[in-house]
């Protein structure tokens, strides 16, 4: 297991630095994704701070707890972009036959498919979030310990779910070679994360728990950290995960059976 | 124009062939609506304006958003990357044509079927919340809201297409195009009204083109600008569209001239 992990460490540190010097070369074309990055976090901050100007609470929560919110959506989701990048490229990476050479490689596919990329960018742009966070978490009320364990704990297992959704897609790219737009929409749908789901209907906020776990992933940990959230709700986020993980990983296994090659 | 016709209904047909990619796009778009005006509404609350927005207002300008977005924010500004790197462009060039004005009726298609599709979502979710939506009572501001969204999208098209065609120079264009793209959206008031911004950032923002795309059209829907005032928002933004039109074909017609033809 040791020896396996640390195969996997060294196959992960050199196409991580392969990556890096990608990016690194292709030096203004990532300032301008950077810079982008950073004026989306920029403006969605001013936005929040202007409103608050304008109102003490918003669905009960005051600007420092909706910053908690925002902050730690941001940090789940750029987490996730930072690891799981790979799987932006997933169709292509099937239509262009590269995923041939994934399969006679003596790596996991899954691995290679999913994790083998890092955006530095995302790790440039968190820097930041981690900040914000920190002043974020001054400005709090003192809270127990048993609140952040909870935090620490439901962010883990909010970035191990979308690791699950990470490998459908993948699996999905290999099972239709099509289906690119499928990442996109997970994202779009991730946006409804940016805010606390007390904002949303009932509906919507049943279907975002249930449903598309966008709650699990993105505000439960808020909510653990504010003490909103019950210890049910702590067992059922961390039983999707348990099941989430190992039923996308068998999606993913039927769909490489099913395989047959889609470049010449 | 025959040539753009068939070229429009082509377009049309390949965007409805692929019906997956649509239905995911728009159900991502239509998961970034249902957050904003989750929002909106959590903000109004019991109040009766926010902003000086009636809830109703507020409703509409969440609902514009999503037309507006679907017709404004389709351009060919990542087409025209990809075929100015790789050469494809070339084989345009070629042609008895102007590849603006192919590119303009391909774009038109793309809005054809977004417009039709936001307006079903429009309709479904006035069904769902059951909300009041304001609609103008006076014809002029029909005519006038038209005429907006029309310089509008052409404004995007132009500016888009301005740096787009950074791809001549360089294969990292993708960067300031990503970058240029984020910083409108949020400009131009496709997430939120600039009224929420304070003052000395909204009134610089105004002096650019950006809000004249979504902020200033969906105004004068909500007959929030007299007559005059709008006509003379309209002249502004006529005005900017010329610097643009002139500006992005100045721009084409240098890169033209250091255009390499690369790829086969």
């Amino acid at each position: 297991m040791k020896a396996l992990l640390a195969k996997y460490g060294r196959i992960w540190l050199r196409t991580s630095a392969m990556a890096l010097q990608a990016q690194l070369t292709y030096r203004l074309g990532s300032f301008g994704f950077l810079l982008g990055k950073m004026i989306r976090l920029f403006f969605f901050f001013a936005f929040m701070a202007a409103v608050f100007q304008h109102v003490e609470t918003v669905a009960g929560y005051s600007l420092v707890e909706t910053a908690l919110f925002f902050m730690t959506f941001n940090l789940i989701d750029m987490t996730a972009q930072i690891l799981f990048r790979c799987v932006y490229g997933a169709r292509r990476t099937v239509n262009e036959g590269d995923f041939d050479f994934y399969l006679v490689q003596p790596c996991s596919p899954l691995f290679r498919m999913t994790c083998s990329t890092v955006d530095f960018l995302d790790v440039v742009t968190i820097i930041p979030v981690i900040v914000m966070t920190g002043m974020v978490f001054a400005r709090l009320p003192p809270l127990g310990w048993e609140n952040y364990a909870a935090y620490g704990l439901l962010m883990v297992n909010g970035v191990g779910l979308i690791y699950a959704i990470h490998i459908l897609v993948a699996a999905l790219a290999v099972r239709t070679q099509e289906l690119e737009s499928a990442i996109w929409i997970y994202r779009d749908v991730m946006f409804m994360g940016k805010f606390p789901m007390d904002v949303y209907a009932p509906a919507v906020r049943w279907a975002l728990t249930v449903g598309i776990p966008i709650a699990v992933m993105t505000t439960f940990p808020a909510k653990a950290l504010l003490g909103r959230l019950s210890a049910g709700w702590v067992v059922y986020a961390l039983a999707l995960t348990a099941a989430a993980l190992p039923l996308s990983w068998m999606f993913w296994r039927a769909s490489v059976a099913r395989y047959t090659s889609s470049s010449s | 124009m025959k040539t753009y016709w068939v070229a429009y209904q082509i377009a049309l047909q390949e965007t409805l062939q692929r019906r997956s990619t649509l239905i995911m796009d728009r159900l991502g778009g239509f998961a970034v609506v249902v957050s904003l005006y989750s929002f909106w509404t959590a903000l109004i609350g019991d109040k009766a304006t926010f902003l000086g927005y009636t809830r109703a207002e507020m409703l509409t300008y969440v609902l514009a958003l999503n037309i507006l977005r679907s017709f404004v924010f389709t351009g060919r500004g990542w087409q025209l990357v990809g075929e100015i790197s790789s050469g494809r462009i070339s084989s345009y060039l070629i042609r008895p044509l102007s590849y603006h004005g192919y590119a303009l009726a391909l774009d038109l298609a793309q809005k054809t079927i977004h417009v039709a599709a936001a307006a079903l979502e429009v309709g479904l979710l006035v069904l769902c919340v059951r909300g009041e939506l304001f609609l103008p009572q006076d014809p002029a501001t029909w005519v006038l809201f038209g005429v907006a969204a029309l310089l509008s999208s052409l404004l995007f098209f132009f500016l888009e297409f301005m740096i787009s065609s950074l791809a001549f120079w360089t294969s990292e264009s993708g960067g300031p195009l990503f970058c240029f793209e984020l910083f409108l959206q949020f400009a131009a008031g496709a997430f939120f009204p600039l009224d929420v911004l304070p003052a000395a950032l909204r009134r610089a923002l105004e002096a650019t083109p950006f809000p004249y795309m979504v902020y200033f059209p969906v105004r004068i829907f909500l007959e929030k600008v007299p007559p005059l005032e709008g006509m003379r928002m309209l002249s502004m933004e006529a005005l900017w569209l010329a610097a643009a039109y002139a500006a992005a074909t100045t721009v084409w017609k240098r890169g033209m001239r250091s255009y390499a033809a690369e790829g086969g």
